[in-house]
């Protein structure tokens, strides 16, 4: 698939231009935006927005092989010897690793997993220029990980009512939180929110009646 | 442990060619040394360094495997 470059006075502009290039309406296009450009004052240092876009369509099902071997790739430069099966679900492929030393491609709290989907997922995008979302599993470790999370979350919110005094869960990231943040999403006396910067922020699970701290992150990020 | 970080980097960046790896091996703890063009450098980092932590924690754990540590220096 090939990226193509269009300009225009805005974004929206320059994304008409490439639909009229290509023939077709915005959403079968992929773009990326390089840069929106800017009015400039007074006409000085105005500049153009700049878009990439290209036409999507590609059938997924080429990606599950490459995905595979990216994957086959990676572990076996690690010095680890596994079984990868790849499967498609929706708009994500998912790939299963069946292997004797589990726990080394989990790693604490699932990192090695995170860090393993993470960039087979770069890469694979880097290869194919599109966004695919790569899900990475180990025996089954992802559902019993939300299983035990989830779990983790019920506790501490009955902690917290009995208590009345808000808890402060360890960092995690958000596929993490979002698990936490949808266990108590139903429980009326919680209220629960992401604090902190970054990438690993902490879930805050607070009781509703008593304002526990301020709100400065709310909801799930 | 140099091949492993050679594999990643080269998927990630536009001049695979210009990525170069080398290990200082030592008793305990090797460093690896990563070096790519200069316009390749946001992608072993990463946004916010995301990247580069993915490509450490990867390394640690197949550093474990032989009993050894590496630390990842991207050199710039």
């Amino acid at each position: 698939m090939e990226f193509q470059e269009f300009e225009g006075k805005t974004t929206e502009a320059a994304i008409e231009n490439a639909c009229a290039h290509f023939q077709v309406a915005p959403e079968q296009l992929e773009i990326e935006i390089v840069s929106v450009g800017s009015g400039g004052i007074f006409g000085l240092g105005r500049s153009k927005a700049k878009i990439r876009a290209a036409l999507r369509g590609e059938p997924e099902e080429s990606l599950l092989p490459l995905a595979q071997e990216i994957l086959e790739g990676l572990i076996e430069k690690m010095g680890e010897s596994a079984q990868i099966t790849a499967g498609q679900e929706a708009d994500r492929i998912n790939l299963k690793i069946e292997t004797e030393d589990a726990g080394l491609l989990i790693g604490k709290q699932g990192q090695t997993l995170d860090a393993l989907q993470y960039l087979v997922t770069k890469i694979l995008a880097k290869k194919t220029r599109r966004k695919v979302r790569v899900s990475i599993d180990v025996e089954a470790y992802r559902a019993r990980h939300h299983q035990a999370l989830a779990h983790l979350a019920l506790k501490y919110g009955e902690k917290v009512k009995r208590s009345g005094k808000p808890i402060t869960l360890d960092p995690m990231n958000p596929y993490d939180r979002r698990i936490v943040h949808l266990a108590l999403q139903g429980d009326k006396d919680l209220k629960t929110m992401s604090r902190g910067e970054g990438l690993y922020k902490k879930v805050v699970i607070s009781p509703v009646r008593k304002r526990g701290g301020q709100e400065d992150a709310a909801g799930p990020s | 442990m140099k091949e492993l970080v050679k594999f990643i980097a080269q998927a990630l960046v536009d001049n695979p060619d210009q990525v170069q790896v080398k290990e200082i091996e030592g008793e305990q703890t090797s460093v690896i040394e990563l070096k790519v063009a200069k316009e390749d450098l946001g992608k072993v980092i990463g946004k916010q360094g995301r990247t580069a932590r993915a490509m450490r924690t990867i390394l640690s754990a197949a550093s474990t495997k032989i009993r050894k540590r590496a630390v990842l220096e991207i050199l710039e």
